[in-house]
C-alpha cells in the first residue's frame, strides 16, 4: 500500500520534473517576496491604465455634458495626471523588480549548469563536442533569459490587464460590454489560424537559414578546394537555389504578417463601429452617457494591444522551451557524475602504484586494456613503451581516476583508489600532457592556476627549478606576460617547460608525463631532459617515453602492445631477455651509433 | 559598394517601392480621417439630432474606410517589407559570389566565424533598416505632420500647441538617452562575450582543469564573470526601463493638458465634444511614432555600420588574376591541357604579412611522367610549394614554369584544371559520396566514379554503406573516418584524369596495408602523369623518382631513396626511426 503511494508520488514528482514549464517557474521560488511585490506593481500599472479612461469619462459626462456641479476640471486634471504618474512609477518599479529577479535566476541557472558540467567525467567530454556544451551555457541560457525577461514577465502583466479591462467594462455597462466583445471570437480565430500557419512557416525559415549558414561555413572553410577544382560556378548555383528557397519562405512570412497585423486593427475598428451603432438608439432612448462610450472605445483599443503581441510572444516562449529542455537534459545527466569529496581523506602519499588485473574500455566491450597488472614502487621512475594506440595514455589517465575501470583494481599505497576522495587523489598527482594547455592570463597564473596556496615566490622557484626562468625572464613582461589564444606566442618547447613548472609548483607525490615528441630545438630539449631528471627525483614518476635516454634510465620499463603488458623489467634485463623490447632497442641503438 | 548594390536594387524594384510608398502614405492619411468621423458621430449623439439611419450610414462609412485602410496596409506591408527580404537575399548572393573570388590568403586572415557573422548579423541589420526602419520613418513622419496639421487646423491651434510641448520633451529625452543606453548595452554584450570565452577555454582545457582539481576555482571564476554580466544587465535595464515610463509621463502630461484645457474649451463652446474626442484620438496616434524615433535612429545607425563592415569585404580583391599573356589564350584555354613538366628556378616566397621566408631559393626539375616526393618537418614549406603551383598565392615571374611557360602566362583555370589535388584533411562537403567524388559536376558517369573509388581503395567501404554512393557524409549524414575521407578525396582528384596529381600528406590516416594498395594503383594512374607526393612516412615515398627533403624552407637533401640513405642525413635518420617502429610492431605481433 505504502509502496503504491510511493510509486505514485515518485511518478507525480517525475512528471513535475519533466514538466519544463513548472520546473522553470520553480526558479522563482527563492524570490517569492519580490515576485509578490512585482505583482503588486503590475496591478498598479494596470490599475492606472484602467482608471485614466474612466477619469476621461467623468470629465465628459460630469464636467462637459453635466451641470458642472461635480468635480472641478482642475481636480479631474490632477487626478488624471496622478494616475499617469502612479502608472509610470509602478511600471518602472515593475520592470526593475522583474529584471532583478530574472537576472538572478539566469545567473543561478548558468552556474548550476556550469557546476554540473565541471563535475561530469572525462568520458562525457569525449562524447560531446565542446561547441555543443558551450551552446548550452551561452545561447540556450540566453534564450531562457529572453523568455523570462521578455515574455513571462510581460505576459503576466498583459493577462492581468485583459482581465482588468473585461471586469471594468462589465461593471460599467454589462450590455455594452457584451456588444464590445462580440468581435473577440473573430480575433481569436484569426490569431489561431495565423499562428498555425506562421509556426509551420517559421520552422521552415529557421531550417533554411540554418542550412544557408551551414553551407556558408562549409564553403568558406572549403573555399580553397572549390577554387582549386574550379567549381565556383557549381557552388554558386547551389547557393543561389538555397538562397532563393529561403527568400520564398521568408516572403511567405511577410505575407502572413502583412495580413495579420492590419487585420487585427480592422477588427478593432469593427468593434468600435458595432459599439457606436449599438449606442445610437441607446443614447436616445435609455440615456447612455457619451463618456461611457468614449471610455469603452479606449478600453477596446487597450484590449487589442496585448492580443496583437501575443503571437510573437508565443514564438519566444516556444524557442525558450526548447532551450530549457536541452539545459535540463544536461543537468539531469548524472552518468558518472564526479563527487570530489566522497570517500576517505588521503593521508601522506608514499607513491606505490599497483594495477591488479585491470580491464578497461571506453565503450562497451571494446577493451583498450586487457588484464593489466603491474606494480611501481614509491619513488621509482617507470617508462611506458609501446606503439600508438597501445594503451599507454589510457593507463596514465586511469591513475587519476578520470575514467572508471570495468574490472580489476588500481591501488595507491595498497588501497583501492576508489576509496579516496577524488580531490585528494588528483591533487597528489601532477600530469604533464603532450599538448600543453595554457589558460588566458599571464605566465604566473598559468603556473599556479587558481591555487592561492602557491605564492609568487613558490611559482618563480618552480620555474627556476625546471629552468623555465630563462625564457620567462626574456619575455617583455616577465612573469606577468600575457599568454594568448592557447599559448600561440610561446614555442612548443617553452610551453612544455611551463607545464613542468606548473607540475613542480603543485609539488605532487606522483608525476605523470606524456613525453613530447614534437620537434623541439636542441637547446630546449636539453633543458627539458635536465629538468625532467631533476623533478622525477624522490617522486614516483610515470613517463610515456619516446627518447632512448629516458627509457634507459628508468627503474622499470613496461612494454605494452594492443592493451596487454608484454614485458616488464629494467633495460638490461629486457635486452637480455631478447623480447620485443630488444628489437626496438637494437633498431634505435644501431642508428645512434 | 554595398550602397551601390542597394541603389541598384532599389532602382530595379522602383515600381514596388513607388506603389508601396503610395499605399503607405495614403493609408496613413486615410487613417487620420477615422477620428474625425468618430468625433462627428459623437457630436451627433450628444446633440441628439441624428436619426438611427444617419448613424448607421456613418458607422458603415467608418467601417468602409477602415477596410480601405486595411487593404492599403496589407499592400504596403507586402510591397515594402517584402522588398527588405529580397534585398537581404540579394546582398547575400553578392557577398557569396564575391567571397568566391577572393584568394586563399583572405580566408587565412579572416576567421570563418567572423565571415559568418557578416553574412548573418550585418545582412539582418540592413534588412531591419529597410523593413522597420524605412516604413516607420515614412509612416512616423507622415503621422506626425498630418496629425499635427489636422489637430491645429481643424480643431484648435492653441490646444495643439500647448499639448505638444511635453511631446517635444519626450522626443528630446528619447534622443539624448540613446548614447548612454548604447554604451551600457555594449557593456552587456562584452560581459556576455566574456562568459562565452571563459566557458570555451574551460571546455578546451577540461583535462588540465580536472587533473589539477581546478573545478571549484573555475566555477568561482565563471561565477564572477556571470555576476558581472548580471550587474551590467541591470545597469542597462535601470536606464532602458526608465525610458518607457518617462515617455509615458510626458504623454500623460500632454493628455492632462488636453483634458483640462480641451474640456474647458468645450464647455465654453470653442470646440465641440466631438472635436475633443477626435483630438484625444490624434494625440494617442502620436505615441507610437514618437516612441519609435529612438529605434529608427538606432536601426539606421547599425545598418550603416554594417554596410561599412561589409564594404571591408567587398573592397578586398584578389591579386591572382590572369595577365595579358594568359588572357590571350582566349578560347583555347578550354581545350588546352598541360603536359606536366615542372621547372622551379631559384624560387623564394614570403607569405603576405610574414617576416620570414617560407621558401628559400628552391630549384627543381620535374619531367612529365615523373614523381616527386617531398618530406620534411611541419612548417618546412612543403604545402607552400604546392600552394604556389596551384596559384593560390602570387608568384613572381621567372621562377615557376609549367611545360616551359611561366606559370603567370598560363590562365589560372588551365593550371587548376590540369591538377588533381588531394588535401591534407580530406575535406568533404556535406553531400553524397557520388557528388563529392565528381565534385558537383555531371560530366563524369557513375561508372567512372566507381572506377575512381576502386583506384583509391575506398570502393569496398562505400558499397557497404546503406545508400552506397548516395550516402550523405558530413554533419547531416554519416561520419567517415579520417582514412576514408582521404581516400574519397583521392578518388575525387583522379577522376579528373589530371596531368599533375598532388597528394598533400593525404595518406597519413590510411593504414599501411591500404596505403600499399593505393600506391600500387597510383603507380598505374600516374603513368605519363606528373606526381607530387608530400608525406611523413618514408614507406609512402621511397619509390618516387625524386625525393626532396625540405627544412625551414630550404632543400637540404635531394635524390632517390638509395642516394639519400647513403648520405646518412635527415632522411636516413628518419628511415631508421620509422623502421624501428614498424619492426617493433611486427615483432610484437608475432611474439
Amino acid at each position: 500500500m505504502s509502496d503504491l503511494t510511493n510509486t505514485g508520488l515518485t511518478n507525480v514528482a517525475r512528471n513535475l520534473r519533466e514538466n519544463k514549464f513548472i520546473r522553470m517557474l520553480g526558479y522563482f521560488r527563492p524570490f517569492l517576496g519580490l515576485v509578490v511585490l512585482a505583482m503588486v506593481m503590475a496591478g498598479l500599472v494596470n490599475g492606472a491604465e484602467l482608471v485614466s479612461p474612466y477619469i476621461m469619462k467623468v470629465a465628459i459626462d460630469d464636467y462637459i455634458l453635466g451641470d458642472s456641479t461635480g468635480m472641478s476640471i482642475a481636480l479631474i486634471g490632477i487626478l488624471y495626471f496622478a494616475s499617469v504618474l502612479v502608472g509610470a512609477v509602478s511600471n518602472y518599479a515593475h520592470v526593475i523588480l522583474l529584471n532583478t529577479i530574472v537576472q538572478k535566476i539566469i545567473h543561478s541557472i548558468r552556474m548550476e549548469l556550469f557546476s554540473h558540467i565541471q563535475r561530469m567525467p572525462l568520458s562525457f567530454f569525449d562524447k560531446n563536442s565542446s561547441g555543443r556544451i558551450l551552446t548550452r551555457v551561452t545561447n540556450d541560457v540566453e534564450a531562457l533569459n529572453e523568455m523570462y525577461s521578455g515574455v513571462l514577465a510581460v505576459l503576466f502583466r498583459d493577462v492581468f490587464l485583459l482581465v482588468g479591462i473585461t471586469v471594468t467594462m462589465f461593471s460599467m455597462n454589462a450590455q455594452l460590454a457584451i456588444v464590445s466583445f462580440a468581435v473577440v471570437p473573430i480575433i481569436i480565430i484569426i490569431t489561431a489560424v495565423f499562428r498555425t500557419k506562421a509556426r509551420a512557416n517559421y520552422q521552415k525559415v529557421r531550417a533554411l537559414i540554418a542550412q544557408i549558414n551551414g553551407f556558408l561555413a562549409e564553403n568558406i572553410s572549403g573555399m580553397k578546394l572549390v577554387q582549386i577544382f574550379n567549381k565556383q560556378k557549381e557552388k554558386y548555383a547551389e547557393f543561389r537555389e538555397l538562397n532563393g528557397k529561403y527568400n520564398d519562405a521568408s516572403l511567405t512570412e511577410v505575407k502572413l504578417l502583412s495580413f495579420f497585423r492590419p487585420s487585427a486593427e480592422l477588427i478593432n475598428n469593427l468593434g468600435i463601429s458595432i459599439l457606436i451603432w449599438y449606442c445610437a438608439p441607446g443614447v436616445f432612448e435609455s440615456g447612455l452617457e457619451v463618456g461611457v462610450l468614449y471610455a469603452f472605445i479606449t478600453y477596446i483599443k487597450k484590449f487589442f494591444g496585448p492580443i496583437n503581441d501575443l503571437a510573437d510572444k508565443v514564438n519566444v516562449i516556444l524557442s525558450g522551451m526548447v532551450s530549457a529542455e536541452r539545459i535540463f537534459e544536461l543537468m539531469d545527466n548524472d552518468e558518472g557524475l564526479e563527487n570530489l569529496d566522497r570517500g576517505n581523506a588521503l593521508p601522506e602519499v608514499k607513491g606505490q602504484i599497483e594495477f591488479r588485473n585491470v580491464w578497461f574500455a571506453y565503450n562497451d566491450e571494446d577493451w583498450v586494456l586487457k588484464d593489466v597488472s603491474f606494480t611501481i614502487n614509491a619513488g621509482e621512475t617507470a617508462a611506458f613503451v609501446g606503439a600508438t594506440g597501445s594503451g599507454k595514455t589510457t593507463i596514465i589517465s586511469l591513475i587519476g581516476r578520470f575514467y572508471e575501470i570495468q574490472k580489476g583494481q588500481i591501488l595507491l599505497d595498497g588501497v583501492d583508489i576508489r576509496e579516496y576522495k577524488l580531490r585528494d587523489l588528483r591533487s597528489r598527482i601532477a600530469v604533464v600532457m603532450q599538448d600543453v594547455f595554457l589558460f588566458s592570463g599571464d605566465i604566473m597564473s598559468n603556473i599556479r592556476l587558481d591555487n592561492e596556496s602557491i605564492s609568487d615566490a613558490d611559482a618563480i622557484q618552480a620555474a627556476e627549478y625546471v629552468s623555465a626562468n630563462n625564457f620567462i625572464e626574456r619575455l617583455p613582461g616577465g612573469y606577468h606576460e600575457e599568454v594568448h589564444e592557447r599559448g600561440c606566442t610561446l614555442s612548443a618547447g617553452e610551453k612544455q617547460l611551463l607545464s613542468f613548472a606548473r607540475a613542480v609548483a603543485f609539488n605532487p607525490s606522483i608525476l605523470v608525463l606524456d613525453e613530447a615528441t614534437a620537434s623541439i630545438d636542441a637547446e630546449t630539449e636539453k633543458l627539458i631532459q635536465e629538468s625532467l631528471a631533476r623533478i622525477s627525483k624522490n617522486r614516483t614518476t610515470l613517463i610515456i617515453a619516446h627518447r632512448l635516454s629516458t627509457i634507459r634510465n628508468a627503474d622499470k620499463i613496461i612494454v605494452i602492445h594492443k592493451g596487454r603488458i608484454r614485458e616488464i623489467g629494467r633495460h638490461d634485463d629486457l635486452v637480455a631477455a631478447n623480447g620485443i623490447y630488444r628489437g626496438l632497442y637494437e633498431m634505435q641503438y644501431a642508428w645512434a651509433q | 559598394m554595398v550602397r551601390q548594390f542597394i541603389k541598384s536594387f532599389i532602382r530595379s524594384n522602383l515600381l514596388y517601392y513607388t506603389l508601396g510608398t503610395l499605399a503607405l502614405v495614403s493609408s496613413g492619411v486615410l487613417q487620420l480621417a477615422l477620428p474625425k468621423i468618430l468625433g462627428y458621430v459623437i457630436d451627433l449623439l450628444t446633440l441628439r439630432t441624428a436619426t438611427l439611419a444617419r448613424i448607421s450610414w456613418l458607422t458603415l462609412g467608418m467601417l468602409g474606410l477602415a477596410a480601405l485602410v486595411f487593404s492599403l496596409k496589407v499592400c504596403w506591408r507586402y510591397l515594402l517589407m517584402g522588398r527588405a527580404r529580397d534585398l537581404e537575399c540579394f546582398l547575400r548572393d553578392k557577398l557569396f559570389s564575391h567571397l568566391q573570388s577572393l584568394p586563399v590568403k583572405f580566408f587565412h586572415s579572416h576567421k570563418t566565424g567572423d565571415l559568418m557573422a557578416y553574412a548573418i548579423n550585418d545582412l539582418n541589420a540592413i534588412r531591419r533598416a529597410f523593413a522597420f526602419g524605412l516604413v516607420f520613418f515614412i509612416d512616423g513622419f507622415i503621422m506626425n505632420s498630418f496629425s499635427l496639421v489636422v489637430m491645429g487646423e481643424s480643431i484648435s491651434f492653441r490646444l495643439t500647441a500647448i499639448s505638444i510641448i511635453p511631446l517635444i520633451v519626450a522626443l528630446f529625452i528619447i534622443l539624448r538617452i540613446r548614447t548612454p543606453l548604447r554604451r551600457r548595452f555594449t557593456r552587456v554584450q562584452e560581459a556576455y562575450a566574456k562568459i562565452s570565452e571563459q566557458t570555451h577555454e574551460n571546455l578546451s582545457g577540461i583535462r588540465v582543469v580536472k587533473a589539477y582539481v581546478q573545478e571549484e576555482p573555475e566555477i568561482a571564476r565563471l561565477n564572477e564573470t556571470s555576476l558581472n554580466r548580471m550587474k551590467a544587465m541591470l545597469d542597462y535595464v535601470r536606464l532602458s526601463a526608465g525610458l518607457g515610463p518617462l515617455v509615458e509621463l510626458c504623454f500623460g502630461l500632454s493628455f492632462t493638458l488636453a483634458l483640462v484645457i480641451g474640456s474647458s474649451f468645450v464647455s465654453r463652446g470653442v470646440i465641440t465634444l466631438g472635436d475633443f474626442v477626435a483630438f484625444n484620438t490624434y494625440l494617442a496616434m502620436l505615441i507610437r511614432p514618437i516612441s519609435n524615433v529612438g529605434r529608427i535612429v538606432e536601426v539606421w545607425q547599425s545598418a550603416f555600420a554594417s554596410m561599412d563592415r561589409l564594404d571591408e569585404i567587398f573592397e578586398e580583391h584578389t591579386d591572382i588574376v590572369d595577365g595579358p599573356e594568359a588572357q590571350s589564350w582566349g578560347n583555347q584555354s578550354n581545350e588546352r591541357r598541360l603536359r606536366g613538366d615542372i621547372t622551379i628556378q631559384n624560387l623564394s616566397f614570403t607569405y603576405p604579412g610574414a617576416s620570414v621566408e617560407a621558401l628559400k631559393n628552391i630549384s627543381l626539375n620535374l619531367k612529365a611522367g615523373q614523381t616527386l616526393a617531398i618530406i620534411g618537418p611541419t612548417g618546412s614549406g612543403k604545402t607552400t610549394l604546392v600552394n604556389l603551383l596551384l596559384r593560390l598565392y602570387p608568384v613572381g615571374r621567372g621562377h615557376l614554369f609549367v611545360d616551359g611557360t611561366d606559370i603567370n602566362d598560363i590562365p589560372i583555370e588551365v593550371v587548376r584544371a590540369s591538377i588533381g589535388y588531394v588535401p591534407q584533411d580530406g575535406f568533404l562537403f556535406s553531400a553524397s559520396i557520388l557528388d563529392n567524388i565528381r565534385f558537383f559536376s555531371e560530366v563524369h558517369s557513375e561508372s567512372q566514379v566507381e572506377e575512381a573509388a576502386r583506384l583509391a581503395s575506398v570502393y569496398d567501404n562505400i558499397v557497404e554503406f546503406p545508400d552506397g554512393f548516395d550516402t550523405v557524409v558530413g554533419e547531416r549524414g554519416i561520419t567517415l573516418s579520417g582514412g576514408q575521407k582521404q581516400r574519397v578525396s583521392i578518388a575525387r582528384a583522379i577522376i579528373r584524369d589530371p596531368a599533375i596529381l598532388i597528394l598533400d600528406d593525404s595518406l597519413s590516416a590510411v593504414d599501411t596495408q591500404t596505403e600499399e594498395e593505393i600506391l600500387q594503383n597510383l603507380h598505374e594512374v600516374l603513368q605519363g602523369k606528373t606526381g607530387i607526393i608530400i608525406a611523413h612516412r618514408i614507406s609512402t615515398i621511397k619509390h618516387a623518382d625524386q625525393i626532396v627533403v625540405l627544412d625551414d624552407g630550404k632543400i637540404i637533401e635531394q635524390g632517390t631513396h638509395q642516394e639519400l640513405l647513403a648520405r646518412k642525413g635527415y632522411y636516413a635518420r628518419l628511415y631508421h626511426l620509422q623502421l624501428a617502429e614498424t619492426t617493433f610492431q611486427e615483432k610484437a605481433d608475432i611474439i
